[in-house]
This record gives C-alpha cells, structure tokens and sequence, in this order.
C-alpha cells in the first residue's frame, strides 16, 4: 500500500488481515492506516455476502448497492483491496455516498467494546468537525457526547463518566469516530472534569437537553 | 422560563417550513411580495418573522423566531440576536454561492457563534448535490478551529430531521457553557 510497496502505479493491492483483525476489525484498521498516508488512495472492501464498498476518500464519498440498514453486524470477512487513487478523477460516480456515516458504522462494530488498537492509553481525543450521520439512527446519548468531545479533550473513560452512560457505549464512539477520521489528540490536555456539566447550568439529567428528550420519548 | 431560538438564512433556505415542522402552535407567518426574484424564483418571500412554539414543559418554552433572510431587514436580526440562545442556520445548497452565504451570517452572529449557540442544516441536498458537506465544514475548520459547529443535511419539512438538528445545537450550547474554555 506504501509508496514504496514495489506495486506498479494503478495496481491493486490485497490485504490480507491476521485472523485477529478480521471482518470490520481489519477493514477499520485498514482505513485508519490509509488515512494517515499523504496521497488519495481507493479502497474496495468485499464484504462477505453483502457486496462490494468503493470508497474514494479523495472525494469523500463511497459506492455500495445496499443500504446501511443492511450493514451486517458480523461478517465472516471482510476483504480489502486498494489501488492509488486521483485527486482530479473520481474513482465512483459523484456525488456517491457521504463517507462519515459508513466510517463511523464500521468503527462502531469493528472492535467490540474495546478501544481500537491504534488508540493509546492517557491519551485525549476531541472532534475536529461535527459527524454528518444524518443516514443513521443515533441516539441522543451520542448526540450529547459528540458535543462533549466538540468542546473538551476526553479520554473513553472520562467521557462515559462525564455523560453518566456505561464506558464500553464511549469506547465505541470514539472508535467510531476515529474510523471517520475526525478526532484531534493530544497526551497534554488536563483530565476532563466529570462535573464541570452540572457546573455549566446543564447538567446530563436536568439541561434544557434532557428537559426536551424526555418531552420527546427519546 | 424561555429560550429564544432564531431561524436565520438566505431567503428560500426553508426557514419558514422547518419551524413549522417543529412548532406545537400554528405558526404565525407574514409575507409579502418578493422583490428580489433573482436571488430568489419566489413569489412570496418572509418580510415579518415567523413565530412558533414547543412547550418543554408547563412553564418552559422554546420560542422559534425566524427572521428575514433579506439584508434590508438586518435591522430585526440586531434587535433578535442579542435575546437568542442559540440560532439555527439553513443554507441551501442550491444557493449561487451557499459556503459563503454561510460564512457571511456566521460573521453576522458572531457571538452567538462564539457560545456554541449556532447550528447549520444545508438544505435541497438532492436537488443540487455539490457542494458536499465536507466543502463547508473545511471553511469552518479553517477558520474558526476553535468553534465546534455541527453542520447537518436536513430536509426541512422533516420533523425528525429538524429535531435532530435543534437536539444537536441545544447539545452543543450547553457543552460550550460547560467545557468551552477547558481545551489545550
């Protein structure tokens, strides 16, 4: 996949994962190794029984013949396949698909509820935009710590403590939302406060927020 | 108790259709003759605000203003933005130049921007599909990197949609207020 991999320029190239990064497992980590990489590359995961997923993170879009309502939850594999991509030339026919909702479903179940290997422990994340996942159903649980990690560094676990939900449901978003590719990091930030929400006038169970969620039944 | 919620945008941008979607109350609406058919293939544009409700509670209301998308009435923005927690901003995408009619009121409600209180919906996504979400969202990141901005697709006449997108800037103002000055 490297510059340096010896592939002729427009080869594809298959990567086979280790039995412990199959399924999303290995295409999340794929994902993330490519998105670190300083040109457009396409990426085509055949997913077992559900087709093929072309996604041209030049552009920002994927191709897929399914819904995401179809997304499996398990598939017995996930194969990868990469070939370099264009920066004027869509690989899929534009305007395809927004890109964050399937990045963030496949970084939602890639890896149970354990952080993705490439996060590190002490570390804290923060959102450099807000996810578009307008095609998926997500909860206000994750509306309100998408906006938390919007405006504060926070571990998994400070996060989870700070919205009052269990910590594997915060491992997952931020895994998600790494997959998506949108969270800044940093090893210097100060320990997110757990208690600066009530502090600000809107605490999890009382704000406005909550007030209008439980009007609403969700 | 109340919280002041404004409508902002270029005029067709779906102001007045997104509260109706959300309001409780009828809607009250005024309109008047468009006079700038070349901004906007409209008969009729907003000149007064449209005013809706959702009751949180007995004694707590939303109140949903939406104002003018005209120029010439900039005047009730000033009058509005100072009372507003938060605003709602609809652009549409098939707007002559949707990103920078977007950085142009976000430049307007400066301050509401700098309290988290602004939320953006690009609208008519699927009648023009460029520019991506992802040609806004890059002005904002380079240029405000300090503000969290959510930007959303939304259909205003989706009441799911626009709950969404109200839940997400509520969520925001509230997270602003408490964790805004506490980042590296």
């Amino acid at each position: 996949m490297s510059p340096d991999s010896g592939a002729a320029v427009g080869t594809r190239v298959t990567v086979d994962a280790p039995p412990e990064l199959a399924g999303w497992a290995g295409a999340a980590t794929a994902i993330h190794a490519i998105q670190q990489m300083p040109m457009p590359v396409t990426l085509r995961l055949h997913v077992d029984g559900h087709g093929v997923i072309t996604i041209d993170l030049a552009f920002n879009a994927y191709e897929w013949s399914r819904s995401l309502s179809d997304f499996s939850l398990t598939p017995d594999s996930v194969r990868v396949e990469t070939e370099p991509g264009n920066p004027d030339t869509p690989s899929i026919d534009l305007p395809g698909r927004p890109l964050d909702p399937l990045l963030y479903a496949i970084g939602w179940r890639a890896f149970g509820d354990e952080p993705a290997p490439w996060l590190v422990d002490g570390h804290r994340y923060r959102l450099r935009r807000w996810p578009s996942l307008s095609e998926l159903a997500i909860g206000l649980d994750e509306v309100r710590m998408i906006a938390m990690l919007g405006n504060a560094f926070a571990t998994a676990d400070e996060l989870a403590a700070a919205a009052q939900i269990p910590p594997s449901d915060a491992r997952r978003l931020v895994n998600a939302l790494s997959v998506a590719g949108i969270l800044r990091r940093t090893a210097t930030a100060p320990a997110l406060d757990a208690e600066a929400g009530s502090r600000g006038g809107a605490p999890a169970s009382t704000g406005l927020f909550a007030r209008l969620r439980k009007k609403w039944g969700r | 108790m109340e919280h002041i919620i404004l409508f902002a945008g270029p005029m067709g941008a779906g102001k007045t259709t997104a509260i109706r979607s959300l309001s409780e109350t009828p809607v009250i609406s005024t309109e008047a003759a468009n006079t700038d058919l070349a901004t906007a293939d409209k008969a009729t544009t907003t000149v007064a605000m449209d005013y809706g409700e959702i009751g949180v509670t007995d004694e707590e209301k939303v109140r949903l203003y939406g104002i003018p998308g005209q120029r010439r009435f900039d005047f009730m923005w000033r009058i509005l933005r100072d009372r507003a927690e938060g605003m709602v901003l609809l652009v549409h995408n098939d707007h002559p130049d949707p990103v920078n009619a977007m950085r142009e009121y976000l430049i307007e409600f400066a301050d509401l921007c700098q309290r988290g209180g602004v939320a953006i919906g690009i609208t008519r996504m699927d009648v023009r599909p460029g520019p991506i979400l992802t040609d806004y969202t890059d002005v904002l990141e380079r240029e405000r990197p300090d503000l969290m901005v959510p930007v959303l697709p939304v259909d205003p006449r989706d009441r799911g949609n626009m709950e969404m997108l109200l839940m997400s800037l509520i969520a925001n103002i509230e997270m602003r207020g408490s964790y805004g000055r506490v980042f590296a």
